[in-house]
């Protein structure tokens, strides 16, 4: 792989991981059902997710493990992909999920109440 | 109209997000030329003084172990909001509000599957220090499986106080290491087992004991979010 | 040794695991527990801070690594201070939603004081941790126990505001996370002392960017204005004193944060300017938009978020009388805002929409509560001679030290307007007639003995400021003095 070609990997990957999180958050603040709003969050922590390990990745790393193979193949960790990032976004998706499902069942709840999934029938408090 | 400004809005947004991550730049050292990176020193620390093959998993588990134990926090008090959330004073546990009817193929290929995923499940997280893999993927995993037997029996219960038991328990392993560290070491989460031997299943000290004890914690809270949400009666009352 | 901050984490996190097994064993052990932790806590908190103040900061690693490679806990004098408070009332919470919550069933209860718990230890861990990142897991931990919170009252709007929590808090998280990638892909560290040592290296583009990301996330749970959509609402429809919590805890954890990335962490020269600007209108807007309110606990609400407005212009003077001015107000305003929760949810017990106008004439009804609250309100307002006189006459010196006399005239203006919302309260309290007959909720002995606790903790900080004023100035001076700070987290050694 060339150099001009990897430059312009720089704005595929991250330009897409951006532009996943706007698709997400365009659907939290435009679409009318409640679920398609929680799908909207849900994308866009996946975004997110993507961007956080792009920014870990190194031109032709291996993964951050030590297994027997590499310690006879590589001497130096230099050739390993940043270890951190995938680390955090571990925590990240987690937390994710964990937001989600609280979402998910605030949704069940408004159901059970309105009746509707619709956000313009829901409107008793002001936004 | 409103469309058009939240398009603007994000727009915006965008431009500034991505101008920022592609002056970061893809691929190549961003660091600042001069300065020494910590993931440098939690390369060389992984195998030196922890053991552990696997550097996502020491840096999970043990240089950042307070994260994860937040993190499993913040699972456990997942559980617990949705539980409030919906929690409603007759039928706690009543019928299924998803009744599905599956052909007696799906039912005992479920059957069948079942103790092979939860076996992959705890493989996964057993083996968290040394391969891809730990105990949330592990969790995961084993949650599947549940999922699975839950959507291919319609009569399938789990014990909901087995799996707050299990949860807590786990919990409680976790938090009581990192306390144990604590008395042993003077800090919390400090590592006082002995490391063994790199790239062995018995190594790397506390780890794989916080590891294992997350994948139960992950497995029971999730599917514990399965099994509050399945049961619950869909009825609107106004 | 007198205890080691990370206590003030690991200590409620085990008895949260612990207490769905107690609960099985004695059903009032769920209640219990919570309290007990609390009150040792908050022994544990007076003692530290007693030693901090006389030995300089406590810092604590974790797993054995020194910083910048673990995580570490600051327990300096600035941060220890507010620790004690969040825990002081925290415990008020407790004692006073004990047997408020007598009517409930077991599950519900038991939810109800693990994620109170969880919602103080997560705000104690946002002002203890020195990780950016590991601040973020603690405002996670805070804003899941703030969702389930809100949303615990079957009957009313309560899931359509906590879905409003959600979704901003979603987006809060989102920023955080963009700003601190920011931040570790330039320095490759997340430890904020070493990222305040090495600040001046990184591009000072990325740096704003980073900056106004951190402010943007933090502003949502802070309530800074446009920001502030979930907190109205959050506070009406959450349990009386929950919506004490959140005024009082939680947005002293998000003001803290931001306080800690403007003073310490970036060394940007317009962000005072920026957290007055921002502040500014936050109080002109909130303050505004109270005057305008028909609901005691929206009413309650504004003003909370216009108090902090003027937290955040004092901090923005950047000199240690601002900060003095900052940290008095956040004192007063947590204790104060609790005491009106407290009290304003028994003036409004009966009525279904918790309208202002319901509580014409309840000084019959409930008289010492109906005092609390006019005290509360008063003292809010910034009349002598109760605590929030001092404070705002803190502030005023301090905008004069700096010649901002624009600021001083805003302060003056909005205290007016301040009192005539509350004053128009009051004076339904004492001088109206009730319409109808009705059959008040008369407020059970534990929450009488915390209202009247708050309310003598006024009085005494209203007749003799010089109790609180010393530990205020040592906390503004520790905050003030960055360079310590870097030194004392890095300085130590494995």
């Amino acid at each position: 792989m060339d150099n001009t070609l990897f430059g312009y990997l720089n704005y595929a990957v991250y330009g897409t991981a951006v532009l996943v999180i706007l698709i997400g958050l365009y659907g939290t603040m435009v679409k009318k059902s409640l679920l398609k709003v929680v799908i909207g969050l849900s994308v866009s922590d996946s975004g997110l997710n993507l961007l956080i390990v792009a920014i870990g990745y190194y031109k032709g790393g291996t993964a951050p493990i030590f297994s027997p193979g590499f310690l006879e193949n590589f001497k130096s960790v230099s050739k390993m992909v940043d270890p951190v990032p995938q680390a955090l976004v571990l925590t990240a998706i987690v937390i994710g999920f964990g937001v989600t499902a609280v979402a998910l069942a605030l949704v069940i709840r408004l159901y059970r109440h309105h009746g509707t999934l619709n956000i313009d029938e829901i409107k008793n408090l002001k936004w | 109209m409103k469309k058009v400004l939240v398009i603007l809005l994000l727009a915006t947004l965008g431009y500034y997000v991505a101008g920022t991550y592609f002056d970061i730049g893809f691929g190549q050292p961003h660091f600042i030329k001069g300065l020494l990176p910590v993931k440098d020193i939690y390369l060389a620390q992984t195998v030196k003084s922890l053991k552990v093959s696997n550097a996502v998993t020491s840096i999970v588990v043990n240089f950042r172990g307070f994260d994860t134990l937040g993190e499993v926090t913040v699972l456990f008090l997942a559980v617990t909001a949705l539980g409030s959330i919906l929690y409603k004073k007759m039928n706690v546990l009543g019928e299924r509000s998803v009744l599905f009817s599956s052909s007696s193929i799906v039912t005992s290929g479920s059957k069948l599957l079942f103790p092979a995923i939860i076996l992959l499940g705890f493989y996964v997280f057993i083996h968290g220090h040394l391969s891809p893999g730990g105990g949330f993927q592990g969790g995961v995993i084993i949650a599947s499986g549940f999922l699975l037997m839950l959507l291919a029996y319609e009569n399938y219960s789990v014990s909901h106080t087995a799996l707050s038991v299990v949860e807590s328990l786990a919990g409680i392993t976790f938090a009581g290491v990192g306390l144990l560290g604590f008395m042993h070491g003077g800090t919390f989460l400090q590592n006082f087992l002995p490391t063994g031997v790199l790239n062995h299943l018995f190594s790397g000290g506390i780890i794989p004991i916080i590891y294992i004890a997350v994948g139960f914690k992950v497995g029971a809270e999730l599917t514990g979010v399965i099994y509050t949400v399945l049961h619950e009666k869909g009825e609107s009352n106004g | 040794m007198v205890g080691t901050p990370v206590l003030f984490i690991a200590i409620p996190l085990l008895a949260a695991f612990l207490i769905p097994l107690l609960g099985m064993i004695w059903k009032e052990l769920v209640r219990i527990v919570p309290g007990l932790v609390l009150t040792y806590l908050l022994i544990l908190a007076v003692n530290l801070l007693v030693h901090v103040l006389a030995h300089g900061p406590v810092v604590e690693v974790i797993a054995g690594w020194v910083p910048p490679i673990g995580i570490n806990l600051v327990f300096s004098v600035f941060s220890g201070f507010l620790v004690t408070l969040m825990i002081f009332l925290g415990l008020l919470v407790w004692a006073y939603s004990y047997r408020f919550k007598r009517n409930v069933d077991y599950e519900p209860a038991l939810k109800y004081f693990l994620m109170l718990m969880m919602l103080i230890t997560g705000s104690v861990g946002i002002v203890l941790t020195g990780d950016i990142f590991n601040m973020f897991v603690f405002i996670e931990i805070t804003s899941i126990s703030g969702y389930g919170l809100t949303a615990f009252y079957k009957g009313r709007d309560s899931a359509e505001a906590s879905f409003k929590y959600v979704l901003l808090g979603s987006v809060a998280s989102t920023f955080l996370l963009l700003a601190i990638m920011i931040i570790y892909s330039q320095l490759g560290t997340l430890n904020m002392a070493d990222i305040a040592n090495k600040i001046h290296l990184m591009n000072p583009t990325l740096k704003i960017v980073s900056y106004i990301f951190f402010v943007t996330a933090l502003g949502i749970e802070a309530e800074i204005f446009p920001l502030n959509g979930w907190a109205p609402d959050a506070y009406a429809e959450a349990p009386g004193p929950v919506g004490a919590a959140f005024a009082g805890i939680v947005v002293k954890a998000s003001v803290y944060a931001i306080i800690r990335y403007t003073f310490t962490i970036f060394d940007l020269s317009g962000a005072f300017n920026f957290l007055i600007i921002i502040g500014m209108i936050t109080l002109i807007v909130a303050e505004t938009a109270a005057i305008r309110q028909e609901k005691l606990k929206r009413m309650l609400a504004y003003s909370s978020i216009g108090q902090m407005g003027l937290v955040l212009v004092a901090f923005g003077f950047g000199t240690e009388e601002g900060v003095f001015a900052a940290l008095f107000l956040m004192l007063n305003h947590a204790i104060i805002k609790s005491l009106l929760f407290f009290s304003g949810s028994y003036l409004v017990y009966n009525s279904k929409c918790k309208y202002i106008k319901e509580v014409n004439g309840m000084s019959k009804f409930l008289p010492v509560t109906s005092l609390l609250f006019a005290l509360g309100a008063f003292a809010i307002v910034g009349l002598p001679p109760f605590a929030g006189f001092w404070s705002k006459l803190s502030v005023m010196t301090a905008a004069a030290d700096s010649n901002m006399i624009l600021i001083m005239v805003l302060v003056l203006m909005v205290s007016v307007v301040e009192l005539v919302y509350y004053l128009r309260v009051v004076n339904r309290i004492y001088f109206f007639k009730k319409e109808t007959a009705i059959e008040p909720k008369k407020p059970t002995f534990n929450a009488l003995v915390v209202m009247i606790v708050l309310g003598v903790i006024i009085l005494a900080i209203g007749f003799y400021p010089d109790v609180v004023t010393g530990v205020l100035h040592k906390a503004s001076a520790s905050l003030m003095d960055k360079s310590q700070y870097i030194h004392h987290v890095l300085s130590l050694r494995q």
